[in-house]
């Protein structure tokens, strides 16, 4: 028995100095990550750091929700129904409430993605093994794109655009802070306070990087950059700009490109329907159902209570917080339909509708709401097969028309402007129009609204051409937001105007 | 423990014999405190060296010298008692405890100390003082019971988390959890149930404990090191006691209750608020939109006539949400323990069930636990020790634990609109509920399901080798093993699972926690006056997590509720992570003549979650006491009973952070399109070390007239340097913090501690025991010489010469100061709501520069006060705790305050009668709106800047205990030992001036379950 007792203190003590003999003793390696020294020198690093930069445009702070609903909400594009109680400050135009909400998720999210974009062009510059040139420019295409798009859904979001700058402000010139060198070391992290670059700054840079895109990109799946889609948002940048030039041959080149189709009639109609809308030229890509952003926040339970286009009516669906306004209603000739039959039963009604196919895209929803039955958007209906998720297309090709229409309006190409509205007219159903002078323009910015209607343009083509947002029909006589008032802009993130001395806040908060 | 101590001592005094004419005396001594034999008692007559020391059943046979007539009967920690002989032969002598003792055994960094000698700032609290409390875990029984530990439960759920900080939070990022250590291995005290809340310290019964030890000062806890920061609380388990083999039954069952139901407006009265709102807000038609807010709008309603319209709303029925889903929960406790020996070895086990529901149902907390403590002298130089602890504990899952989740009932059930009607008249549940609350929260926690299942073993193995007299040999293997199995069910008939058919979750967490500890002891006496002992040791800790969940949807009906049985998998994820930590220390103890105390201590740890270059670090300490009761000029005095005053300086380490918080990484995220991304996720910092703090403590142990009156005074400066901080990363930099070692943060305070015996008089006994505590917590600096940077919650800033505020969880950054624009009410005229800006003016439009400082959520004052009254076996405790001066938010009073004008939500009767209604009304609360989310045109919204601050003061009566123990001739005749019968009340009365549910919670505040109230009866035999 001693002898056991000798035997395990011992063991005990000789596995004491065991250990303490064990050199690297506190060496433990993570498992689920690795060094970001060195992470990208191989092909397939890149490639899965390229995809995270894509993957961070689904964030509802992009084109998640914040780009298209926040963007229609802060418009005069609908009205709030309260359901979950969503949208309505930003559709109030509160201060405070406007693309800075959740939690600022929006310029943390670009913010982060155009970090990890300057990385991998980094990264690239360095060279990666056992990469060919063909990938290197593709890559270097991607990112440049890539972040192009970022910095252009920043800055027009949070300055002014260069056709419409308001400059009676002291503190809020500028655009935005312009980083183009990937941060990975402390010292960067630390020590970088970037300033706002100028607009024009800011507008020159993403015109680099679309450029250097177009030279090195080529077709390519939508949910990808390609030439194309890289030509389709030049176009759009250069609108901003007032670059009219510029913006009617891109529009031009778009056109040309591969990349989406543009539709007409019923075929317009189904476009919508599909899980990939054929006119995208470039859209932000949700595959399984764990990237949806859920029942509170993803886009088709922002616009409809109904689950989808498949299931019944009475089937709950999303929280429908966000619906046309009567404007909008009356451009489709849009009102509740009784279809017939038992009136609480939810199938048993639509809408009424006039010629445009557009109307199509509206239908009444369900009645589990607070709020009750409403005329709502179905663009977006969890279309991908899985609930609360919708592709979203970022650059859709019937825009190349509209851009290059009002390009040409301002170049004074009124007659190609009215003949190309006129066309575009046609392919929704609508009899041309016999307009002239600045009749033309408006008409196009009314095709727009239409056109683009909860898809988050609206806010922006006020915006340039420094319009109110007026909302009194319908929010009382207090809802007018004048071009010269400060909520046009949001406020930057109270921590990095806090953090970055040379970060001046937007006028008024 | 203390009963062996003095065992062989007597047993040298009994081999005395006296060859006079003698009489034989026999007896029985046992203990007033649990009715149990005191083996080990000596029992002398007096003035002589005649004597004995009773047996294992704490026997005695004596022969008694002619003409003497006194027995003398003393044992450790017990009053002394001398009993007359006269003509009997025959006696049972019941010890009472010397509560007022200072000899009583306090358990110390890797040994143990006198009282007496101890010279750091450590508070103890013994096992009977929490005993049957109904409470899952130690912790939170631990409220009020010493100085400078504060204690606060996160919420009401069984077996929920608790919060606790010894002497103020002195981190911001790096965590302010004590370090526990349960019979010699360390614990890891973070949760990481993501279903609910899996308290990781409910594994065991509070009353297995036998003590508790809570090391306050860093010169205590030093020997510690690398994670004694926050203090340290040793716990002891109840361990095998020589002796016949006894056995104890305990048994208790009660109810818990809410203590408060919110008074929420009525059904007619939430529509008339809301009709003003709608007039206030110069609507047209205002019963029609009231009506159509809440759902119940006839679509007919353009030909009805407003008359009609107010009929309606002021007809529509009043149900009370509250009560249907908040209610009273049961409990009970059932325990079994048995102890036994010999001299060689002695044995502890014990079995217990515990199950409590809680106020919400389905929630509840079903814990079984078994307890093997063995110990075995091999030989007269080798002891051997095992203690074994297995629980396991099941908890039915909240909805969530907190947050405004529409199906959560606790955020719900005082929200949801008061005439929506929770069944119809068939008995089924009614699904159409009008308000943002668009669904029933009864149905939903009716229909969905989930439940926790938590099973730990914590263990260890003990050999100590006595190589010389004076120098031992310890070791130790322990192991903390812990599994958590969760798993929830969306139901699809709830509105949240009816989008994607029902989702069924599944998480698993496995931890192990390896410790290793090796120590040689010394002890010599020089010249019997220099009194000399050392330690030496070696520690290695090692901790590896690893999980994996996962979901799917799309389920064929709700009855098919597990997750084989999902169309499609939604998610699935895993993770791993570990540390290790070693180190060696020291510590040399110097007295002279117990007169003069020294302790010197040094560690040298080192941890793998810092930076390459800083892995090590080196934690010192030294304190000394001077016993001055020793001295000749009051070894005499009766007034001063005892008198110590003491000093400390100690170091030590905190890195409470994430096991790879040093390191510059990518991680797999962001997949896109079928493929698989991957993201940085963190900025490398090979520099990152060690936070240190480094405590100076001065402190006074005092006694007056025999000790009735005791207790101590300590003044403490807490300095906690080379913060481990999230220093902010500008999000244009790509991250949003890196972790660095910069800031200062200090705790300065006074801790003040009393015990006296007010009434000793006729077997009638009074004590009180009261303590105080108040702390300054102050940050000193942060870096590159800024002012503040955001706290962690919003609206709340970390500002130089600002107190922090207390982080809700480990790995939460500390909220800071509130910092916020000051609310000054409405305006009389208008019923606009105001602020101040910068210069002092009034304005509705307060912006950044207009904010300012309003305190933090930490109470800087705290304590509590117990009395016990004691007469013939009778017992009475009232336990009350408090707190002042802690601000904080309120999430769920928050949504009350809007007062139904975002929302369609329910709103509180004292806020809406507060709401401004004509000109020239002094009041708080603006007038109701039904507009632009109910916020004034340009104006900040109603709960905005220090609007929605409030008070979280409160007394607290947490413990109201009565007893009866059964004389002992009434229990021996049934067989018995001891028999004791209670009834207990927890936070039976609260005195607080708080609006909202209770000021004791943490976090946001959000749909979290309120604390509760309980009562219990119960039994306790031994036999």
């Amino acid at each position: 028995m001693k002898f056991i007792y000798r035997l395990a203190f011992a063991a005990m003590l000789g596995g004491s100095v065991m250990t303490t003999a064990c050199d690297g003793i506190l060496d433990v390696e993570p498992r689920q990550s690795i060094d970001a020294d060195g992470a990208l020198s191989s092909p397939e690093a890149v490639n899965a750091a390229l995809n995270s930069v894509y993957a961070r445009l689904r964030s509802i702070g992009n084109y998640g929700r914040n780009l298209m609903a926040v963007s229609d909400a802060l418009a005069d594009v609908g009205v709030t129904t309260g359901n979950s109680g969503r949208l309505i400050q930003e559709n109030n135009n509160q201060p405070n409430n406007h693309f800075n909400n959740e939690g600022n998720v929006f310029w943390q999210n670009s913010y982060y993605a155009i970090n990890e974009a300057n990385l991998i062009l980094d990264g690239i510059a360095q060279g990666v093994e056992g990469a060919s040139a063909t990938q290197i420019a593709a890559w270097e295409g991607e990112a440049k794109f890539l972040r192009a798009l970022y910095y252009f859904d920043l800055v027009k979001s949070y300055s002014y655009i260069p056709t419409a700058i308001y400059t009676a402000g002291l503190t809020d010139e500028g655009g935005i802070p312009m980083p183009l060198e990937g941060s990975i070391t402390s010292d960067i992290g630390m020590n970088r306070s970037s300033p706002r670059a100028t607009i024009d700054e800011v507008y020159s840079q993403i015109y680099n990087d679309l450029n250097d895109a177009i030279a090195s990109l080529g077709n390519g799946p939508v949910q990808y950059a390609s030439r194309g889609a890289a030509q389709g948002l030049l176009s759009r940048v250069a609108l901003y700009r007032g670059d009219w030039e510029l913006a009617a041959n891109q529009a031009t080149e778009a056109l040309g490109s591969s990349a989406g189709n543009v539709l007409s009639g019923q075929a317009y109609v189904d476009g919508w329907r599909a899980e990939s809308h054929p006119e995208a030229m470039f859209e932000v890509r949700y595959a399984i159902p764990g990237e949806s952003n859920g029942v509170n926040l993803s886009l088709s339970s922002s616009y409809t209570t109904l689950l989808n286009l498949d299931a019944s009516k009475n089937s709950q669906g999303g929280w429908g917080d966000f619906v046309p306004n009567q404007r909008v209603r009356d451009f489709f000739g849009l009102a509740p339909l009784h279809l017939g039959g038992d009136e609480s039963d939810n199938n048993n009604w639509d809408v009424t509708r006039n010629n445009d196919v557009r109307a199509f895209l509206y239908t009444t929803g369900s009645n589990i709401r607070g709020a009750g039955r409403q005329i709502e958007c179905i663009k977006f209906i969890s279309k991908t097969g899985f609930a609360y998720a919708d592709n979203v297309p970022v650059i859709r090709k019937s825009e190349m028309h509209l851009n290059r229409a009002e390009a040409n309006f301002h170049l004074g190409n009124t007659a190609e402007a009215l003949d190309e509205l006129n066309a575009f007219k046609g392919l929704r159903g609508l009899e041309p129009v016999q307009l002239t002078g600045e009749a033309i323009l408006d008409e196009i910015l009314i095709e727009r609204f239409k056109e683009f209607a909860f898809e988050g343009h609206r806010f922006y083509d006020l915006k340039r051409y420094s319009q109110a947002i007026d909302k009194t029909s319908y929010l009382g006589a207090n809802a007018l937001v004048p071009f010269d008032d400060f909520r046009i802009l949001p406020p930057f993130p109270q921590r990095e105007v806090d953090i970055n001395t040379n970060l001046n806040q937007n006028r008024g908060y | 423990m203390r009963k062996v101590l003095l065992l062989g001592l007597v047993l040298l005094m009994a081999a005395a014999t006296a060859f006079a004419q003698e009489r034989r005396v026999t007896g029985t001594v046992t203990s007033a405190e649990d009715g149990y034999p005191i083996p080990g008692a000596s029992v002398v007559v007096r003035g002589t060296t005649v004597g004995t020391a009773t047996d294992l059943d704490g026997n005695f046979s004596l022969s008694v010298p002619q003409g003497n007539n006194v027995l003398v009967v003393s044992f450790i920690g017990n009053v002394s008692q001398e009993v007359t002989i006269g003509n009997r032969t025959n006696f049972e002598i019941v010890m009472q405890p010397d509560i007022t003792s200072l000899s009583e055994v306090i358990v110390t960094g890797y040994g143990t100390q006198q009282k007496r000698e101890v010279t750091g700032a450590v508070s103890s609290v013994k096992g009977e003082l929490i005993e049957n409390l109904p409470m899952q875990s130690f912790d939170r029984a631990l409220q009020g019971r010493a100085s400078g530990v504060q204690v606060r439960s996160a919420n009401g759920l069984p077996g929920g988390a608790v919060n606790i900080r010894i002497r103020g939070v002195g981190s911001i990022n790096a965590g302010n959890e004590p370090l526990y250590i349960v019979d010699g291995v360390q614990m890891n005290s973070q949760d990481n149930a993501s279903m609910t809340q899996a308290n990781p310290l409910a594994f065991l019964n509070p009353n297995d404990i036998e003590s508790m030890e809570i090391l306050k000062d860093a010169a205590s806890a030093a020997i510690y090191g690398s994670q004694a920061a926050n203090g340290v609380v040793i716990i002891t388990t109840k361990k095998g006691k020589q002796g016949k083999a006894r056995f104890e039954f305990n048994a208790f069952t009660g109810v818990t209750q809410p203590m408060k139901y919110l008074d929420v407006l009525n059904g007619p009265e939430w529509y008339e608020m809301r009709r003003d709102a709608f007039i206030n807000s110069g609507n047209a038609s205002p019963e029609a939109n009231a009506l159509n807010g809440m759902g119940i709008l006839p679509t007919n309603w353009q030909s009805l006539s407003r008359e009609d319209l107010e009929a309606l709303g002021q007809g529509v029925g009043s149900y009370d949400w509250q009560r249907e889903l908040m209610g009273q929960g049961r409990l009970q406790n059932y325990e079994l323990s048995a102890t036994g020996g010999d001299k060689q070895t002695q044995f502890f086990v014990s079995g217990s069930y515990n199950y409590q529901e809680s106020t919400f149902q389905p929630v509840d907390f079903e814990r079984g636990t078994f307890r093997a403590s063995l110990k075995h002298q091999a030989n007269e130089r080798l002891s051997i020790e095992t203690n074994v602890n297995l629980a396991t504990v099941s908890q039915t899952n909240p909805f969530s634990v907190d947050g405004s989740f529409l199906g959560n009932p606790a955020f719900s059930a005082s929200m949801i609109l008061p005439h929506n009607a929770i069944r119809n008249e068939d008995g089924s549940y009614n699904t159409s509920i009008g308000g943002v609350l668009g669904q029933n929260v009864a149905l939903v926690n009716d229909y969905n399901s989930g439940l926790t299942r938590t099973n730990t073993l914590v263990g260890n193995v003990v050999a100590s080798y006595k190589v010389s007299d004076n120098v031992t040999w310890r070791s130790l293997a322990g192991i903390n093993y812990r599994t958590i199995q969760g798993e929830r069910f969306t139901d699809p008939r709830t509105p949240d699972g009816a989008g994607v058919q029902g989702r069924a979750s599944q998480m698993t967490d496995f931890r192990t926690n390896f410790i290793t500890t090796h120590t040689l002891n010394w002890n010599k006496t020089y010249a019997n006056v220099h009194n000399v002992s050392a330690i030496g040791g070696f520690e290695f800790v090692n901790e590896s997590r690893e999980g994996f969940s996962g979901a799917g949807i799309g389920f064929p009906t709700f009855q098919f509720r597990t997750i084989q049985s999902a169309a499609t998998p939604e998610s699935i994820t895993g993770f791993w992570t570990g540390y290790r930590r070693v180190g060696g220390f020291g510590s040399v103890n110097y007295d002279y003549n117990k007169k003069y105390l020294l302790t010197l201590t040094a560690r040298y740890d080192g941890s793998s979650r810092f930076g390459a270059n800083r892995q090590y670090g080196l934690f010192p300490s030294i304190r000394g006491g001077w016993y001055l009761k020793e001295e000749n000029f009051l070894r005499e005095s009766s007034t001063v009973s005892d008198l110590k005053i003491r000093a400390s300086w100690g170091r030590t380490g905190n890195d409470q952070i994430g096991n790879f918080d040093a390191r510059g990484l990518y991680q797999g995220a962001g997949n896109y399109s079928g493929s698989a991304g991957i993201r940085p996720s963190s900025l490398g910092n090979l520099n990152l070390g060690w936070e240190t703090n480094e405590t100076i403590n001065l402190g006074i142990d005092y006694g007056f007239f025999n000790n009735r009156v005791n207790g101590s005074v300590d003044l403490f400066d807490r300095r906690t340097k080379d913060l481990l901080l999230n220093q902010p990363i500008l999000w244009t930099n790509g991250f949003n913090a890196i972790a660095n070692n910069v800031g200062e943060l200090r705790n300065r305070g006074i801790e003040f501690e009393i015990s006296t015996v007010n009434v000793d008089r006729g077997g009638f006994r009074w004590n009180t025991s009261f303590n105080f505590t108040y702390i300054k917590n102050e940050i000193v600096s942060l870096f590159d010489g800024l002012e503040f940077i955001q706290g962690g919650t919003a609206g709340t800033q970390l500002a130089v010469g600002q107190p922090v505020g207390n982080p809700a969880f480990p790995g939460s950054q500390a909220p800071g100061a509130h910092f916020v624009a000051e609310y000054v009410g409405v305006n009389p005229a208008t019923g606009r709501p105001m602020w101040l800006d910068a210069e002092g003016n009034r304005t509705y439009l307060p912006i950044a520069a207009d904010r300012r400082y309003f305190g933090s959520n930490l109470a800087p004052y705290y304590g509590g006060l117990n009395n016990t009254f004691s007469f013939k076996g009778f017992e009475l405790t009232a336990f009350f705790t408090y707190e002042y001066g802690a601000v904080v938010t309120d999430g769920q009073y928050g949504f009350l305050r809007e007062n139904g004008t975002r929302l369609g939500l329910n709103a509180l009767r004292e806020v809406n009668d507060r709401s401004w209604r004509e000109p020239g009304q002094m009041t708080d609360i603006p007038r109701n709106l039904a507009l632009n989310g109910g916020n004034e045109v340009r104006s900040q919204g109603r709960n905005f800047g220090s609007a929605s601050l409030l008070n979280a003061d409160f007394v607290r009566l947490a413990q109201l205990m009565v007893a009866y123990n059964l004389p002992t001739q009434t229990v021996r005749r049934l067989g018995l030992n001891r028999a004791r019968v209670y009834a207990q009340g927890v936070n039976l009365w609260t005195y607080a001036d708080y609006p909202g549910y209770d000021p004791e919670f943490v976090g946001a505040g959000t749909g979290q379950l309120p604390m509760t109230r309980n009562f219990i009866m119960g039994v306790q035999l031994g036999f």
